[in-house]
């Protein structure tokens, strides 16, 4: 009950017994209350991909997304990308966790709607800087190598604006192609709203909060749009000394740094002093590894750091979800240490860690030029660069197979749940298929299809979210493929081998390995 | 309070009229900032929802009750409406008692809580336990930077706000921060932050807190138009927004445009009748002439008061503050300093001067006008009372002093007591 000036006096006269509210429905006088979970979506990672593209041989692709679930209700809302953070998509070509190429992305904005309108635009937009469009941002791409200094390679570059609805944007494709610039050197470039490229079913988790496996099969985020950050460049550019022959293996994430502030003694904040508050690798890291209350240290720190946490590794030495699975399933959670993660998530699939899975596919030690003494186990997405493009991507990936698709880089059709899945339950190790587990989360495809070139996402959604599940075609759930099920595969092995790495290399891969509807549900 | 608690229910007949006479004055005649389309759905609202559709299906979800408390706190700080608090507080228990271990998150959410009720040690208490399972929590900092700030610690306050900026350095860490530099007397460093967390704010409600902030940094330094502009820019994004009504209000009356003013605080105190915004109603109805209004509504803010306190509530601060508009110094003095000694914040200090003051106790009156400006802020409000019990000492080199300083400060101040502080001032000469 609130305290209305009308109940206020009533109790007044009435003489009510005061005491029938409890403090907590009055008001104090206020303090000085300020926002607490203010929202800070615009600089929450969401997924990141890094694939070979395609159809243009020699050239690799990043994605990050980054603010998750945007309604594409039309206007007014909008999504814009922040403009005192940088976002950075960060390789590492030598193994040692740190970044030897960063490719940074700043925003800024043109406002020109004054203090009285929350419009968008105020008629219909035809083109990038068409006067209708009443709020409008622009971005500067910067790279640096090896630590050298950060040398801009674009300024002025147009951000595809937030899709407010077919009237306000009668021909939306043409504001993407607008956008997407390519620029000297090669390199491809976009930044602005697309279709959330990913499909999955949240509830696939929900395990770990009582719930069960059994009610899957909606794309959770069909429907909704996120701000897509693509950049595409030559092998040579992004490969150790250049030579992605000799060193094809890169390890890929994303960060979102904001200016530091300090409050006292130093002066005015500079460029170069940020504080990273987010960053992405691998997919699920939040969900099925990291827990709750690992993830804000997890978001704080660099990957050379990742495996000299104590709080980090100490937290989960086992996966949780294997042992709650255990609990409904009768499913056994694999022995630990989970030295399959490990290759998976820390060290990449390679025969030169002394990991259980016989393939050198994607860790930087199968680098010629790379010195082992430096590698360092950290958690990057890792992409084999000379692994030829498939003709028929599985949505299963390397577990598949097809060794093109995730965890070998991770591809937009890559269904990371149902591989994740699999993988947690030991898949690689036991060669055992998880029969309950066998549809996975049971959504197969994205609710839209994606581009055949550059920036390869769909265009964004328009009208409310469809919850039930997409405007894609609902594919059936895959049978598992032969790889799974059998023992003595080319690419997995019963084989139990003990990793050379250290239990805290060991644990953290565990940790490392489950993660993220925390990552979107902790976002608003 | 029992006094207090009497005159209350005494006055009960009064109060019914008083609610006939505001429903004739209480209807809003300023022009308002008319939006050009709806505002953009608030994030917080669809925040709840998605959480409460989901424990529905997932009722042992301890993260989501997490969430979903300190969604309805700051559902309470966004709408004035205090019935979200125990719904805060149902949610955060109830995820403490599905996860009792390391359960961050709902100590955070109850620490927020306890912030929310005045109940800073409380507050303090539940963000050092959340920060000792989460230390990279920059919500646990924003929670325990509140705690520390109304205690009155300034140094471990200032400490946490580095910490907040340093892991997150976003709309809750600049706003805090701003608030750390004014309380610091470094107000244009405060303006600079506040416009930086501004640019961040997406939804409504935090772009009308930055607007309301730098709308009272503008008046504090007597920027009426400023200030106006301010405030009318933050209504323009969230027309619930209730300071942002009340700072209005203050600009209105400082202008002397009273019929505007007590529009304002009408709206205002409908809806939100706390003391402290019951006793400016008074305050601004008194100016205007309307002394026997300004009564009446000084018996509503009583009345509020002793709801609040009769139910547990903790706020010695707004009754000394109450107090004093009552004419009740040696009440006033008891009270401010039973909160002085739970918290030695600067509001607090200020408000135990005048009362001292009041009480012809001048001497010790001066040493707590010294203490509010310790830290190096120095508003018109607290230079004003400094100037006046230095006058009540003889002191009028110091006293003329401190009285220019306050009105070069602001020269609005107070629709009462600037121009009692010029009076005075006539009186010492230049």
């Amino acid at each position: 009950m609130r305290i209305t000036r009308s109940v206020l006096a009533l109790l007044a006269v009435g003489g009510v017994a005061l005491t029938a509210l409890g403090p907590g429905t009055a008001s104090a006088s206020s303090h000085r209350e300020a926002p607490l979970i203010a929202a800070d979506p615009a600089v929450d990672n969401t997924d990141v991909y890094a694939f070979v593209s395609p159809e243009r041989a020699g050239y690799v692709t990043f994605l990050a997304n980054f603010i998750p679930f945007e309604e594409p209700n039309g206007g007014p809302n909008f999504y814009p990308f922040a403009t005192d953070a940088t976002y950075n998509i960060n390789v590492d070509n030598d193994g040692d966790g740190k970044a030897d190429a960063v490719f940074r992305y700043t925003f800024q904005t043109q406002d020109l709607r004054g203090n009285n309108t929350f419009l968008y635009n105020n008629g219909p937009v035809t083109s990038l800087d068409d006067k209708n469009l009443l709020f409008r941002q622009t971005y500067t791409l910067e790279s640096s190598f090896n630590g050298g200094p950060f040398k801009v390679r674009a300024t002025n570059m147009p951000v595809a604006p937030s899709r407010v609805g077919p009237a306000s944007m009668p021909n939306y494709g043409a504001l993407r192609k607008a956008a997407t610039k390519t620029l000297p050197g090669g390199w491809a470039t976009f930044a602005g709203q697309a279709d959330d490229p990913f499909f999955l079913d949240l509830r696939a988790f929900d395990v770990l909060y009582g719930g069960d496996l059994t009610e899957v099969g909606q794309d959770t985020l069909a429907g909704y749009n996120v701000n897509n950050i693509a950049l595409q460049v030559p092998f040579k550019d992004v490969a150790l000394k250049g030579d992605a022959k000799r060193n094809p293996v890169i390890g890929v994430w994303s960060t979102t740094e904001r200016n530091r502030v300090r409050i006292s003694g130093a002066s005015a904040p500079v460029g170069k002093d940020r504080v990273q508050v987010s960053r992405l690798g691998n997919p699920l890291v939040n969900e099925l590894v990291v827990p709750a209350g690992l993830k804000d240290a997890f978001n704080s720190i660099s990957p050379d750091k990742d495996a000299s946490i104590p709080a980090v590794v100490k937290r989960v030495t086992d996966p949780e979800l294997p042992k709650l699975i255990q609990g409904i399933y009768g499913l056994p959670a694999p022995a630990t240490p989970r030295n399959d993660l490990v290759e998976i998530y820390l060290t990449g699939v390679t025969t030169k860690a002394g990991g259980p899975i016989k393939a050198d596919l994607n860790s930087q030690l199968n680098n010629a030029d790379v010195n082992p003494r430096r590698f360092q186990p950290a958690e990057e997405l890792r992409l084999n660069l000379t692994v030829p493009v498939a003709a028929m991507p599985n949505r299963l990936g390397v577990l598949a197979g097809d060794l093109q698709g995730f965890p070998n880089g991770r591809r937009l059709t890559d269904d990371v749940v149902d591989i994740s899945l699999q993988a947690v339950e030991g898949a690689a190790q036991t060669g055992k298929l998880v029969d309950a587990l066998a549809a996975g989360d049971k959504v197969d495809v994205n609710d839209n299809m994606f581009g055949g070139s550059f920036p390869y996402v769909a265009l964004p959604n328009v009208g409310a979210v469809n919850k039930g599940g997409g405007t894609g075609q609902g594919a059936a759930p895959a049978a598992l493929p032969k790889a799974f099920s059998t023992t003595g595969n080319s690419n997995m092995t019963t084989t139990a081998v003990t990793v050379g790495s250290s239990a805290v290399a060991v644990a953290l891969g565990a940790l490392l390995y489950l993660g993220w509807w925390r990552r979107r549900a902790a976002t608003r | 309070m029992r006094r207090l608690f009497v005159g209350v229910l005494a006055a009960a007949g009064l109060s019914v009229v008083l609610l006939g006479v505001g429903g004739v004055i209480g209807q809003p005649t300023t022009p308002r900032a008319v939006p050009t389309a709806a505002p953009p759905v608030p994030a917080l609202e669809a925040a709840i929802a998605r959480d409460q559709q989901r424990l529905k299906d997932l009722p042992g979800d301890y993260t989501t009750w997490a969430a979903l408390g300190a969604a309805y706190l700051e559902q309470a700080r966004v709408s004035a409406d205090p019935s979200y608090y125990p719904k805060s507080e149902g949610a955060l228990q109830r995820s403490l008692s599905l996860r009792s271990a390391d359960n961050a998150p709902a100590l955070t959410g109850l620490g927020a809580l306890a912030n929310a009720r005045h109940d800073f040690a409380t507050a303090l208490t539940y963000a050092t336990k959340a920060l000792a399972i989460n230390s990279y929590s920059a919500d646990a900092y924003a929670v325990l930077t509140d705690a520390h700030t109304q205690l009155g610690h300034a140094a471990e306050a200032t400490d946490a706000v580095q910490h907040l900026l340093d892991l997150r350095p976003g709309l809750s860490a600049l706003t805090r921060a701003s608030y750390d530099l004014e309380l610091h007397g470094q107000d244009d460093r405060a303006a600079s932050l506040m416009r930086q967390a501004l640019a961040d704010a997406i939804d409504p409600a935090d772009v009308a807190f930055c607007r309301y902030q730098l709308g009272e940094l503008a008046f504090a330094h007597g920027d009426l138009p400023g200030a106006l502009a301010s405030f009318t820019a933050g209504l323009a994004a969230d027309a619930g927004y209730l300071p942002l009504v009340q700072g209005r209000a203050k600009v209105y009356a400082a202008q002397g445009q009273f019929d505007r003013a007590l529009a304002d605080y009408s709206t205002v105190t409908s809806r939100m009748p706390t003391p402290a915004y019951l006793i400016e109603y008074a305050t601004v109805l008194r100016a205007a002439g309307r002394t026997a209004d300004a009564d009446a509504q000084l018996q509503l803010a009583g009345a509020a008061q002793t709801i609040f306190t009769a139910n547990g509530g903790l706020d010695d601060l707004g009754g000394a503050q109450l107090a004093i508009a009552q004419h009740e110094p040696a009440d006033a003095v008891a009270l401010a300093t039973k909160e002085w000694q739970r918290r030695p914040f600067a509001d607090v200090a200020d408000t135990l001067a005048w009362a001292l003051h009041l009480a012809g106790k001048d001497q010790e009156a001066l040493v707590y006008a010294g203490k509010a400006q310790a830290l190096g802020a120095h508003p018109a409000q607290y230079l004003y009372h400094q100037g006046a019990i230095e006058y009540a000492l003889g002191q009028r080199d110091l006293a003329r002093a401190s009285l220019k300083t306050a009105l070069a400060t602001n020269p609005h101040f107070s629709p009462v007591d600037a121009p009692e502080a010029a009076r005075l001032l006539t009186i010492l000469g230049s």
